[in-house]
C-alpha cells in the first residue's frame, strides 16, 4: 500500500494560479466585447496581435530560461489582452509587438518571471510605447468610425476645450479613448465578477475609487468646471485601472493596511495629474509609481500579531 | 477564519459502535505533552485491567494504565503518529470479561485535593489534541475566571466530540461540575459551532433544566468556521479577550478544555476508572463507510482492518491521524490509537499539486487568524534566510493550515513555517 506522506494540510481549495489567470479573462470579456464592438476590426487586430506577441515572447523567454513552459498559466494573456485595451484603437501592429515584448521581457522575465515582477507589464509596456510613439499613443479615434476620424478623449477635450462629455455616453463608452477603458459599464460589471468571486480583493478598488470620489466631489463643490464626480469616476482609464491594474496581485501590497495605502496613494496621483500637469490622464503613472513603493509599503504596514 | 468544506455526513449521525476486545495493545510512553511514563512492568507479567503500567515522570507528566487484563510482551520502540518511532509497552489482551465500573452515586464529599489526585492517577490528559495532562491544567497558578469547554470539532470528517455531545451530555455535565469545583470559575461557556445541531438541542434543553450544580452557565453558538476550535481563537470569539504571544490561556484567566476531557474526567471520579478508552471517528471516501467507534487505547489500525470492524473500499493513497487540517500523514497501517486522536482519515482522492511560484496574492495573509505574513516565511526559508524570523513572528504560528489551503500557487507554506520555526529557535 503506497502511501502519500506529506505536511499538513491535507486539503486544498480549489483556487489555482492558472484559475485565477482564466478568471480575469473572463470578467475582462464584456469590456472586450464592448470595444469590439464600438472599434471593429480596429480592436480584434489589436488584441490579436498584442495576445500573440505576448503569448510568444512569454513561451520564447520561459525556453531561453529553461523554464516549464506552462501554457495553460495564462499570465501572458492576461498581459497581452490588458495592454490590448490599454492602447488606443489605432496602434500599428508594429507598436503592438513592440509593447508585448517590452512588457514581458522587460516588465517581467528581466525582473524573474512571473511573481517577482516590480511592476505591472502591461502598463510598463504602455509607458514604453508612450515614450516610444508619443503621437501614436495620443491619437484616438471616434467610436464606430471605420475610416478613422479622429477624436479627442473626453478627459482631453474637457481639460484643453473645456467640453464636457455627457455622463450617459462615459457610462457606455460610446465615446474615444483607449481600446477596453471606455466603457464603464462593461468594466464595472467585469470588476464586481472579480470582486464577488474573490478573485481580486477589495481593498484596493474601494480604496482607490472612494477616494477619487472624495477629491473630486470636494473639488467640483469650490471648482465645478473641474467635472463631476461621475465624469472623473467614468472617463479615462481608471475603472479598468482600479478594477484591473491595480488589483494585479504581484505588484501589490500583500499587506491589508498596505492595500488601502496603495489605494489611497493611486486615487491621489490620479486627481493630480488630472487637475494640474499637461497630461490628460494618469491613471497608468499613477499605478507604475505605487507599483515602485510596495516594498516600502509593505515593510511599514506590517500587520499587528493577533495577541 | 475559512468557511471549509465539513464532510461531517454521515458521520455525525452515527452512533458509537465499540471495540474493546483486541488481540494485542501498543502502548507509547509518550501519549502527552511533557516527559514520557516510566515503565513499571516487565515482559512477562500479567496486569489487571486499570492496572498502572508507568507512572508519571516529574510534575508535567502522566501515567499509563492497561486498557485489558494482559499478558506484557515486550517493551519497544513501535510506530508513532508524532514521534515516528518512540519506546511502546506491548501487551496481549487476554480473557473476555471487562472489569465492571458500578457508578458512584455521592461524589459531594470530595474535596478539591483528592478530585485532583484522583485526576492524575487516572492519566487524565487533553483529548482535543495537544494531550497535556490536565491536573496539571487544573492546578493554576492564578484564579481562573471562565472556564471555556470547547465543543466546536472544527476539524472536518471529525464526529468523535459530537457523538460523545449527543450520547454522554449527562456525563460530561457532571464532568464540568467536577472541574468547577476544583478552580472554581466565575463563569461557564459551553462553545458548540452551530453546524451540531443535535447537541445544540441537548444542551439548550440541560442548560433550562439547572439541574447542575454550576456558577453561571452559559451556552455559545458559535459560526461554523475553522480555526474555530483553536484556543486563542476561541477565546476571543467568546471573550474578546487576547492571549499574549507566547502566553497561556491563564494569561487572560481562562481555561479551555476539550469535551472528551470532560467525560474523562466524569469517568475518573463516577467509575474510577482510568483513561483507557476513548471515542475515535474513522472517515475518509477509501472506506466502505465511515465510523465512531469506541477502543481500547492502544488499538492499532491494522487490527480494525483485520478484524473487518473498518473495511477499504479502494486502496487509501493517504493515511492521516487527525483531521485534514492539521493531522499528520502516517506511513502504514501499524500506528496505536493513542489518548488524544479523536479520528483518522483514509482518502483515496488525494490531488497532489504541484508548488509554484508564488504570486503574492496574499490570500494567505488574508486567511491567517494570527495576522502573520506566511509568504515571508516561506520566502525565507526558501533562500535559507532564518535570522529574521524571529522578528517576523514565526514562533506566533500554530499550524492551523490555513495558508497552505487557500494558496492558489499550492506552496506548502505550514511545511516550510515548520522548518523556519526549528531554525529560527536554534538561533
Amino acid at each position: 500500500m503506497p502511501l502519500i506522506i506529506s505536511a499538513s494540510p491535507h486539503s486544498n481549495s480549489r483556487f489555482n494560479t492558472p484559475f485565477l489567470m482564466r478568471q480575469v479573462i473572463i470578467a475582462l470579456l464584456p469590456a472586450t466585447f464592448a470595444c469590439v464592438f464600438f472599434s471593429k476590426y480596429h480592436a480584434l487586430f489589436l488584441i490579436a496581435n498584442c495576445i500573440t506577441s505576448a503569448v510568444l515572447t512569454e513561451i520564447i523567454i520561459l525556453k531561453i530560461r529553461k523554464k516549464p513552459i506552462v501554457a495553460n498559466d495564462f499570465s501572458a494573456v492576461v498581459t497581452g489582452l490588458l495592454l490590448a485595451l490599454i492602447l488606443p484603437p489605432t496602434t500599428t501592429w508594429y507598436a503592438a509587438w513592440l509593447g508585448s515584448i517590452f512588457a514581458i521581457f522587460i516588465g517581467k522575465h528581466l525582473f524573474g518571471g512571473i511573481g517577482f515582477n516590480i511592476f505591472n507589464p502591461a502598463l510598463l509596456g504602455r509607458a514604453f510605447l508612450m515614450a516610444a510613439y508619443p503621437k501614436m499613443l495620443t491619437t484616438y479615434i471616434q467610436p464606430f468610425s471605420v475610416d478613422t476620424i479622429s477624436g479627442a478623449t473626453p478627459l482631453a477635450l474637457k481639460k484643453f476645450s473645456h467640453i464636457a462629455t455627457p455622463t450617459l455616453k462615459l457610462f457606455l463608452g460610446n465615446v474615444s479613448g483607449s481600446l477596453g477603458e471606455t466603457s464603464a459599464i462593461c468594466l464595472i460589471v467585469g470588476g464586481l465578477y472579480l470582486l464577488i468571486r474573490k478573485i481580486a480583493d477589495w481593498r484596493i478598488p474601494l480604496s482607490l475609487l472612494s477616494t477619487i470620489i472624495f477629491i473630486s466631489a470636494i473639488t467640483y463643490i469650490f471648482k465645478p468646471e473641474t467635472g463631476s464626480v461621475f465624469f472623473h469616476l467614468f472617463s479615462g482609464g481608471l475603472l479598468l485601472g482600479a478594477f484591473f491594474m491595480a488589483t494585479d496581485p504581484v505588484t501589490t501590497p500583500v499587506t491589508k493596511t498596505g492595500r488601502y495605502v496603495f489605494g489611497v496613494g493611486c486615487a491621489m496621483l490620479i486627481m493630480v495629474i488630472r487637475y494640474f500637469p499637461g497630461l490628460p490622464e494618469g491613471v497608468m503613472y499613477s499605478i507604475l509609481f505605487m507599483n515602485a513603493l510596495v516594498p516600502l509599503i509593505n515593510k511599514y504596514t506590517r500587520p499587528k500579531r493577533f495577541a | 477564519m475559512l468557511k471549509l468544506q465539513e464532510h461531517k455526513e454521515p458521520q455525525h449521525n452515527l452512533p458509537c459502535e465499540s471495540f474493546l476486545n483486541p488481540e494485542r495493545l501498543c502502548l507509547p510512553l509518550s501519549q502527552h505533552t511533557g516527559k514520557p511514563s516510566l515503565v513499571c512492568v516487565k515482559p512477562q507479567d500479567v496486569v489487571e485491567q486499570g492496572q498502572v503500567i508507568a507512572t508519571e515522570d516529574g510534575h508535567i507528566s502522566s501515567r499509563l494504565h492497561s486498557p485489558k487484563k494482559a499478558k506484557i510482551v515486550s517493551i519497544d520502540d513501535w510506530f508513532h503518529p508524532v514521534l515516528k518511532r518512540a519506546k511502546c509497552i506491548i501487551t496481549e489482551p487476554f480473557g473476555d470479561e471487562e472489569h465492571k465500573f458500578t457508578p458512584k452515586s455521592k461524589v459531594d464529599n470530595l474535596n478539591k485535593e483528592t478530585l485532583l489526585k484522583m485526576i492524575k492517577d487516572c492519566g487524565i490528559v487533553g483529548m482535543g489534541g495537544a494531550a497535556f495532562p490536565t491536573h496539571v491544567k487544573l492546578s493554576p497558578p492564578k484564579k481562573i475566571e471562565t472556564l471555556i469547554i470547547n465543543g466546536c470539532e472544527c476539524e472536518p470528517y471529525l464526529a468523535s466530540d459530537y457523538r460523545l455531545m449527543v450520547e454522554n451530555l449527562d456525563a460530561i455535565f457532571k464532568g464540568i461540575e467536577i472541574v468547577c469545583k476544583i478552580i472554581e470559575p466565575k463563569n461557564v461557556i459551553f462553545a458548540v459551532e452551530e453546524n451540531k445541531p443535535e447537541a445544540i438541542k441537548k444542551l439548550h434543553l440541560a442548560v433550562s433544566l439547572k439541574k447542575y450544580n454550576l456558577p453561571k452557565l452559559s451556552l455559545a453558538i458559535l459560526k461554523t468556521a475553522y480555526p474555530q476550535g483553536g484556543e486563542k481563537q476561541l477565546i476571543y470569539s467568546l471573550t474578546k479577550r487576547k492571549v499574549p504571544s507566547g502566553g497561556l490561556p491563564l494569561d487572560v484567566s481562562c481555561l479551555v478544555h476539550n469535551i472528551g476531557t470532560f467525560f474523562a474526567i466524569y469517568e475518573a471520579i463516577y467509575l474510577d476508572k482510568p483513561l483507557i478508552e476513548r471515542v475515535v471517528t474513522f472517515a475518509g471516501d477509501a472506506l466502505v463507510s465511515p465510523k465512531n467507534i469506541r477502543l481500547k487505547i492502544g488499538t492499532t489500525l491494522r487490527e480494525l482492518f483485520d478484524k473487518k470492524i473498518l473495511e477499504f473500499k479502494t486502496e487509501p493513497s493517504k493515511i492521516i491521524c487527525g483531521g485534514p487540517m492539521m493531522g499528520i500523514a502516517l506511513e502504514s497501517l501499524e500506528y496505536p490509537i493513542l489518548k488524544a486522536n479523536g479520528g483518522f482519515l483514509f482518502l483515496n482522492k488525494i490531488k497532489t499539486c504541484e508548488e509554484n511560484t508564488c504570486i503574492r496574492c496574499a490570500r494567505c495573509v488574508d486567511a491567517c487568524p494570527l495576522n502573520l505574513l506566511p509568504l515571508e516565511y516561506a520566502k525565507r526559508v526558501k533562500r535559507d534566510e532564518y535570522n529574521k524570523l524571529g522578528e517576523l513572528n514565526i514562533k506566533d504560528c500554530i499550524e492551523c493550515g490555513c495558508c497552505s489551503y487557500t494558496c492558489p500557487a499550492k506552496i506548502p507554506l505550514v511545511h516550510y513555517i515548520k522548518i523556519g520555526k526549528k531554525y529560527a529557535s536554534n538561533n
